[in-house]
């Protein structure tokens, strides 16, 4: 969601100027998650696991208490956005979309075995490549787009274009993705011989997100900056496909975010239980069984009915969503830390330690996370949610 | 054979493995014994913060990224948390 | 006496100097035991004068200063006391 709502949020008030963000905010989460990937290869211990050796139990239960809060209100914003697009599929009322969401989503999850899964939300997701289809479609002005790739800042408002590019590197690169994927790779058994493997599976993962991202930003700035129209809906962002290609560009476009944002969901809800699971040091695992790994089930149970619950409060998806990319922002620096200083250290990694081009990214990184961090709220009030 | 360990980073917060490759908690603290007599050796691991279980030194079999105990969970009353909370689902399908 | 309590405690000689305070323990892991070889001193950080962090807070990188077990003459809660003349290697 927060991909789908900032991206065409920055485009629709920016035009183009801040796809260079989105570069760096992939650029970050291709580096975090690299560390990541290589800290469970070689030591088999995920995220969590890193932070509470690190951090002790006290100043790591901060951090994982901060996950939490961010993890369910990402959770929340997901499955509202499950529920917005069934509406706009089935015209159905949306409350009832919830809940039914919500059971659909726990029922799959419990029934079918992860790879199945992972392959239907993964391959049906890639719908969303109609927004690429789209932007090209559109005819944006590619002299333009191809500047909007230079940082440059030539527009007015210069704290809400500070807004959206913490609000667009905050959804690059938030954490949920990075604790799912260290899982994974522990869960899968990787070694040091996955390290490419590794390597490969971040780039080309985020480099195919970070495409999509530029996608949606183009055909905002392309079909809604002109008109003026800023997508508070996720109609309006589906209108981005709707409009070059029409009804065959508005279903794939609805299919496809059903299937990402209904991904994004499964792999938040398994975050959040991993990242309990693993700071405890309960039994965790995707491809377990529910009585495998009770308390870990449990947790994803309980977050997909608390996440049900906030949105049914009515309270509106997209401001979820916000709120969920700022946060996430502000708590990155708690589980990015550990993980580069574990990283780093040579007793734990052996050979696999960072060397200096990974330590160049990691700390211009650090740095770019907690600027991110400490600015994200002032700008979040200074704007007036985004607003201007 | 015999290697250098750091007490506080490579076994306190650590997870805690069973021989069938069970997770069953973190350490949580580490029990010193003869620190009075000149001769401190680890006792005990002390696994838990509420229901504390001592894990007797020799129980453990390995300490590499984690702590291998070289016994089942259930012998020693680690993993009751899951133990507690598995017969909620035990009855549902697919389970 | 339990690992976190011999952690944060202060070290200081019998005469009183002070070296820092108990940042880890060193053992010397065997088949059969792991037996305390000495303690790694050094100073409070910033943070946990603060009040931020505990002293188990491996956050920040620390000199590794050794202060071996032999040199010790004291531990209790209320300190660790070492020989005069010991300095962290």
């Amino acid at each position: 969601m927060g991909d789908l709502v900032f991206n065409a949020a920055a485009g629709a008030v920016f035009g183009y100027q801040l796809l260079w963000v989105v570069v760096v905010g992939v650029v970050g989460i291709i580096t975090y998650s690299e560390m990541c990937g290589r800290v469970a290869a070689v030591s088999k211990r995920a995220v969590f696991d890193a932070v509470r050796e690190r951090l002790g139990y006290k100043v790591g239960l901060v951090a994982l208490v901060a996950a939490q809060i961010v993890n369910l209100m990402t959770l929340a914003a997901e499955v509202g956005g499950v529920a917005v697009v069934l509406r706009l599929l089935s015209g159905l009322p949306y409350r009832a979309l919830i809940v039914l969401g919500v059971v659909v989503l726990v029922l799959v999850i419990w029934a079918l075995p992860f790879e199945y899964l992972e392959r239907i939300f993964g391959y049906v997701g890639l719908c969303l490549i109609v927004f690429a289809v789209a932007a090209v479609k559109l005819n944006p002005d590619w002299g333009a787009v191809a500047r909007g790739f230079v940082p440059s800042a030539e527009t007015g408002d210069l704290l809400l274009y500070c807004y959206f590019a913490v609000g667009l590197l905050g959804a690059a690169m938030t954490p949920y993705e990075v604790y799912f994927y260290s899982s994974g790779a522990v869960e899968e058994g990787w070694t040091p011989s996955d390290l490419r493997t590794n390597k490969a599976n971040a780039i080309i993962g985020y480099g195919l997100g970070g495409f999509l991202s530029f996608a949606l930003m183009i055909s905002a700035g392309a079909l809604l900056l002109p008109h003026g129209i800023t997508p508070d809906f996720l109609g309006t962002v589906a209108l981005m496909a709707q409009s070059p290609l029409g009804e065959i560009g508005l279903f794939l476009a609805l299919i496809g975010m059903l299937f990402a944002v209904g991904g994004a969901a499964l792999d938040v809800a398994f975050s959040g239980a991993y990242s309990l699971a693993q700071f405890f040091g309960w039994e965790w695992g995707k491809y377990r069984q529910p009585t495998g790994a009770p308390r870990f089930t449990l947790t994803w149970l309980v977050l997909f009915g608390l996440a049900g619950l906030v949105i049914l409060t009515g309270v509106d998806p997209i401001l979820v969503t916000e709120f969920s990319v700022i946060f996430s922002a502000v708590a990155l620096p708690l589980t990015y830390v550990p993980i580069l200083l574990v990283a780093n250290d040579r007793a734990y990694m052996g050979s696999y330690a960072n060397g200096k081009l990974g330590n160049v990214f990691g700390v211009v990184y650090l740095f770019v996370i907690l600027v991110i961090a400490v600015a994200a709220v002032p700008l979040l009030l200074l704007t007036n949610l985004g607003q201007g | 054979m015999s290697r250098p360990i750091d007490l506080a980073l490579g076994l306190l917060d650590h997870q805690v493995v069973d021989c069938e490759g069970r997770r069953c908690g973190k350490v949580d603290d580490l029990e010193l014994a003869g620190v009075r007599d000149g001769r401190p050796v680890v006792a005990e691991l002390l696994v838990g913060r509420r229901r504390t279980v001592h894990v007797p030194w020799d129980a453990v079999a390995k300490v590499d990224s984690a702590v291998h105990l070289k016994v089942r969970a259930a012998e020693l009353r680690l993993g009751r948390g899951d133990d507690r909370v598995r017969p909620w689902f035990a009855r549902l399908p697919l389970s | 006496m339990k690992l976190s309590d011999l952690l944060g405690l202060r070290v200081s000689t019998e005469s009183g100097e002070p070296l820092g305070h108990v940042h880890d323990v060193r053992a010397e892991l065997t088949s059969k035991e792991a037996r305390v070889t000495g303690l790694v001193v050094g100073p409070l950080g910033v943070l946990e004068r603060l009040g931020f962090g505990d002293p188990r807070s491996r956050a920040l990188a620390r000199s590794k200063d050794i202060v071996r077990w032999s040199a010790v003459v004291r531990a209790d809660r209320r300190g660790v006391v070492v020989r005069d003349g010991t300095t962290p290697k």
